[in-house]
């Protein structure tokens, strides 16, 4: 409870000059910047939105900046969803760009898509469109299918993250650019997909994430990313806390072995 | 500020409870269990809730039902899924031969894709992308050996239950160490994410809910 107080009083606390999350030179955030660029004129871009309720508070912020950034590019964004989690999140970021006033029809829900991998697979032979959905967008993306889309977003963190887009979608469409958002934890998962090219570009540490939302001039549509960026002070204090923690650990037990090998010497 | 909520009045009282349920999980960390009890059931009751509403609104309803209902013999396939789905449903009811069908199918499917697609997607790209070329730089040739000297390293440390020489169980001990190593590195990720995570709670608290913005 003490570690709940002392982060609270921390997230209080005025900023700190020389603590912050980003960095000028960060080559991911650089590669994504690319990536987007070479995107045709009004792309038409697929998320796979499939983000763990347990990781999201990470990447949220990089991921509205990014769906911004997409939106500001004249992007048309479908959203689909093949996990539980990652459809109740889907429908709540939905939910915000709409309160945001973004565009409607530049958005498309193609809602949720069962059967894990086979749904995958089953993706990129058919894309259904809700009956609801009869616009442009709507209707091109049922006419072409997977084919219609110029780049994948895919927002990571559950089990059907950018590992499984890697190994089901990109071997059976070809040459679509696959980027992705994924919280630190899948770092040692997604690191040698990066290095391999199998993923374009990704936004993986907040250190990233940071450097890439620091590099964005959005105008008008700045009202669709976080209002106020994520405090670096209070996760530096709770990485002590944990360390410290640690540190008392390892030092109590390093000193109960050596009190015991010097009764052991005694006697 | 999360984002999450508006400004209407449900808005409101949906901030109001998110920050209730909030206050009684980090009031576990006080002792106070019984209602830290009752929010994992109330978790629990909603995410199979939503899981039902979208099994039905989105998979059973538009993929099944509807097509089925527009045209009963142009798509005979249906037929069997309906079949399926009433042996899941009826599982406790019917014989072990018949419900276990259905979970069968899905299994077998989920492992036959799964499989197929990390050989084709990662383990032979991987492989391709790890091995060292002439002309490669010093940094990468070094990366690369070290890659597969861990990996050979970690692999043989899962060698259980064999006869084994000293030479060849300093190896494996070698690879288990690395293998705690990867794991202590991965848990330190896990740290981040979740004190991250910690963070915005105490955010919502004190931002959206409080409304002492910084």
């Amino acid at each position: 409870m003490l570690l709940v107080v002392v982060l609270a009083i921390a997230w209080q606390a005025p900023d700190v000059g020389w603590l912050r999350d980003s960095t000028t030179d960060s080559e991911d955030a650089e590669r994504m910047t690319s990536v987007l660029d070479a995107l045709v004129d009004e792309p038409l871009v697929l998320i796979g939105f499939d983000a763990d309720v347990g990781t999201y508070a990470e990447i949220r912020p990089t991921v509205r900046a990014l769906l911004a950034d997409l939106l500001a590019r004249d992007g048309r964004l479908a959203f689909v969803s093949l996990t539980a989690e990652g459809r109740s999140l889907t429908s709540a970021e939905l939910a915000r760009l709409g309160r945001g006033e973004a565009n409607p029809t530049r958005l498309l829900d193609l809602g949720f898509i069962p059967g894990a991998e086979a749904g995958l697979v089953d993706l990129t032979r058919d894309v259904r469109v809700g009956e609801g959905d009869d616009g442009v967008f709507a209707q091109e993306v049922e006419g072409a299918g997977i084919g219609a889309f110029d780049a994948i977003l895919v927002i990571g963190g559950n089990d059907l993250g950018p590992r499984s887009w890697v190994e089901q979608v990109i071997p059976r469409i070809g040459d679509v650019p696959l980027i992705t958002v994924t919280p630190t934890v899948l770092l040692p998962e997604v690191q040698p997909y990066l290095i391999g090219e199998q993923l374009a570009a990704g936004l993986i540490t907040p250190r990233d994430g940071a450097a890439y939302r620091q590099s964005l001039e959005l105008g008008n549509l700045e009202r669709l990313v976080e209002p106020t960026e994520p405090r670096p002070l209070p996760v530096l204090v709770g990485m002590l806390i944990a360390v410290a923690v640690l540190g008392q650990t390892l030092a109590s037990r390093t000193l109960g072995g050596v009190r015991s090998a010097g009764s052991r010497s005694v006697g | 500020m999360s984002g999450f909520f508006g400004t209407t009045a449900a808005d409101t009282v949906a901030i109001w409870i998110a920050a209730i349920v909030t206050l009684i999980v980090l009031g576990a960390l006080i002792g106070e269990r019984r209602l830290f009890g009752w929010s994992q059931h109330l978790l629990a009751g909603l995410a199979t809730g939503f899981l039902a509403l979208i099994a039905v609104t989105e998979v059973i309803g538009p993929r099944l039902v509807q097509p089925l209902v527009a045209d009963p013999t142009g798509r005979p396939e249906l037929w069997a899924g309906v079949a399926l789905v009433a042996a899941a449903a009826g599982a406790p009811w019917l014989p072990r031969q018949l419900s276990i069908v259905p979970a069968s199918i899905a299994i077998g499917a989920l492992a036959a894709f799964a499989l197929g697609g990390a050989v084709i997607g990662t383990l032979l790209p991987q492989i391709d992308a790890s091995i060292v070329r002439p002309g490669d730089s010093v940094a990468t040739t070094v990366a690369g050996a070290s890659a597969a000297v861990v990996t050979a390293l970690v692999l043989i440390g899962f060698l259980h239950g064999r006869p084994r020489g000293r030479v060849l169980s300093s190896v494996a001990g070698a690879g288990r160490w690395l293998l705690i190593a990867g794991l202590g590195g991965w848990l330190g990720f896990l740290i981040v994410s979740r004190l991250i995570l910690l963070v915005d709670r105490i955010g919502f608290l004190v931002g959206d809910w409080l409304g002492l913005s910084r």
